[in-house]
């Protein structure tokens, strides 16, 4: 009986070096492994989609937004929970966001035990 | 004009004094020889030496050239003489003094003029913060965010039963890092508030389109504003004052944006950069935008003082970036971009004065 590991990688999209090395960072104090990506459109040419348990993206990069990211995501019928990351978090984008199947959507600076308990309830499913 | 010490002003009064009572003999013409002296007294002296020249040649005119030596001159004639003389000799002390008068006020309102221009730009800065703040706060936030992750992180690491140290440091050196970067963003910010007079240096007019196009980074993906630059490898450099030639490319790209904000269609912001093909070394800059474009018929109107279309704008910002231009020797202006838009032309001379 072939039982499939369930994958726990969890990938991080965000423009910004620093962010990406603290996310990843903070990932491992908690024994998640995790893959970074510089722009949305990395990792979609990486070919991890299939791979990723949970993803966290900031919104606002140049070339292809989160959101838009999503949308791809969702047409390509790749269902990764998403948790978003930004700066500029107004209502609007929240529910937009949200309405899209997005797990969680977070301004920054952000609680990281909000961020990690949303990453441990995407794995678990 | 060499300034003159108050021995070397006295000392000159004294000498052309002199030296017209050596002339004013052989040449028989005392009158003009003593007010010739009087008024080199009084234009490279002052008032004092001016004073004491009157002094002296009024002595020396009556002792050596009225006849009989000491007061009073009898003959009407001579009294006459003596009188047309020393009004002459007044007169012109007079009218040194005037001159000099209108010239300390003259370089004082100037001084006044050039301290109201500094204000004036120290004002318009801080009212540019609005625009800027947007931006900045999202540039800051970023490794604001990042430390206070890093620094969680270095907790989780020690607060176990068994720390891992290792990692910690890790975790803490990249919050050092993260919050020197937000300094950095900080310290850039304060540079455009501070109060100061021109600094001239020399400066790199692409490099500086770059950096603001960076600020602006976020802004412009936002709105979803394309970004095009054709910026000439070969421009040359700028003698000017790079905080406020800063302030001018933020200004304009600041208001492309905003003028596109609500746009239908195609948003894009074009800056090009080139060298003027013209007698003098120039350079050229355009920043052309596809938004609402310019008022019609009034598009000069846009640089005057107060001239607003936006319902938090001071009016300040097109009127003051055009006084910058201008005080680097250069023009700004607008004309209409099609299909729609607006397009910003600035010319600056590049040629670098001699005697600097």
């Amino acid at each position: 009986m072939a039982t499939q590991e369930k994958t726990k990688l969890v990938a991080v999209v965000d423009d910004d070096e620093l962010m990406r090395s603290a996310l990843q960072g903070m990932l491992k104090s908690v024994g998640l492994p995790s893959q970074a990506f510089a722009s949305a459109e990395e990792f979609l040419n990486s070919g991890q989609q299939r791979q990723t348990a949970c993803l966290i993206a900031d919104i606002r990069m140049p070339g292809m937004s989160g959101l838009e990211l999503q949308a791809q995501l969702n047409a390509e019928r790749c269902r990764i929970p998403t948790i978003f990351i930004t700066a500029h978090g107004d209502t609007k984008m929240r529910m937009q966001a949200l309405r899209a199947g997005a797990v969680e959507f977070l301004a920054k600076p952000f609680d990281d035990e909000a961020l990690l308990g949303s990453v441990r309830a995407a794995l678990e499913n | 004009m060499k300034v003159l010490s108050k021995l070397q002003r006295y000392g000159l009064a004294v000498i052309s004094c002199g030296v017209a009572l050596v002339l004013a003999g052989p040449i028989d013409a005392p009158s003009s020889c003593f007010l010739l002296a009087v008024t080199v007294s009084g234009l490279f002296g002052g008032l004092g030496p001016n004073l004491l020249s009157v002094a002296l040649s009024a002595l020396a005119f009556a002792y050596f050239f009225l006849g009989r030596p000491s007061p009073p001159i009898r003959e009407s004639t001579s009294l006459l003489r003596f009188g047309a003389f020393l009004a002459a000799i007044l007169l012109v002390t007079a009218l040194m003094e005037i001159k000099r008068r209108a010239e300390e006020s003259r370089s004082r309102s100037e001084e006044a003029l050039r301290q109201a221009h500094v204000e004036l730009a120290h004002a318009n800065r801080v009212t540019t913060m609005g625009e800027l703040t947007a931006s900045l706060a999202h540039e800051v936030n970023q490794p604001i965010a990042a430390a206070v992750t890093d620094a969680n992180t270095c907790l989780r690491w020690l607060t176990r039963d068994h720390p891992d140290i290792e990692e910690a440091r890790e975790a803490a050196m990249r919050m050092a890092k993260d919050a020197t970067r937000a300094a950095e963003i900080i310290s850039k910010v304060r540079q455009i508030f501070k109060k100061g007079a021109q600094q001239r240096e020399l400066v790199d007019v692409n490099e500086i389109i770059r950096e603001m196009i960076v600020l602006l980074r976020k802004e412009l993906s936002c709105q979803s504003i394309a970004v095009r630059t054709e910026l000439a490898a070969d421009l040359p450099k700028l003698k000017g004052d790079r905080v406020q030639l800063q302030q001018v490319l933020m200004n304009l790209m600041v208001n492309s944006i905003d003028a596109m904000k609500n746009v239908e269609g195609k948003r894009e912001l074009t800056i090009k950069s080139q060298r003027a093909q013209e007698e003098d070394e120039q350079l050229m800059v355009l920043v052309s935008d596809t938004g609402v474009g310019l008022p019609p018929q009034h598009a000069d109107h846009i640089f005057n003082a107060f001239f607003t279309t936006k319902t938090d704008g001071t009016g300040m910002g097109l009127r003051i970036s055009r006084s910058i231009v201008e005080s680097h020797g250069g023009r700004l202006w607008a004309t209409d971009n099609h299909p729609r838009g607006a397009s910003f032309h600035l010319t600056i001379p590049t040629k670098i004065e001699a005697h600097e």
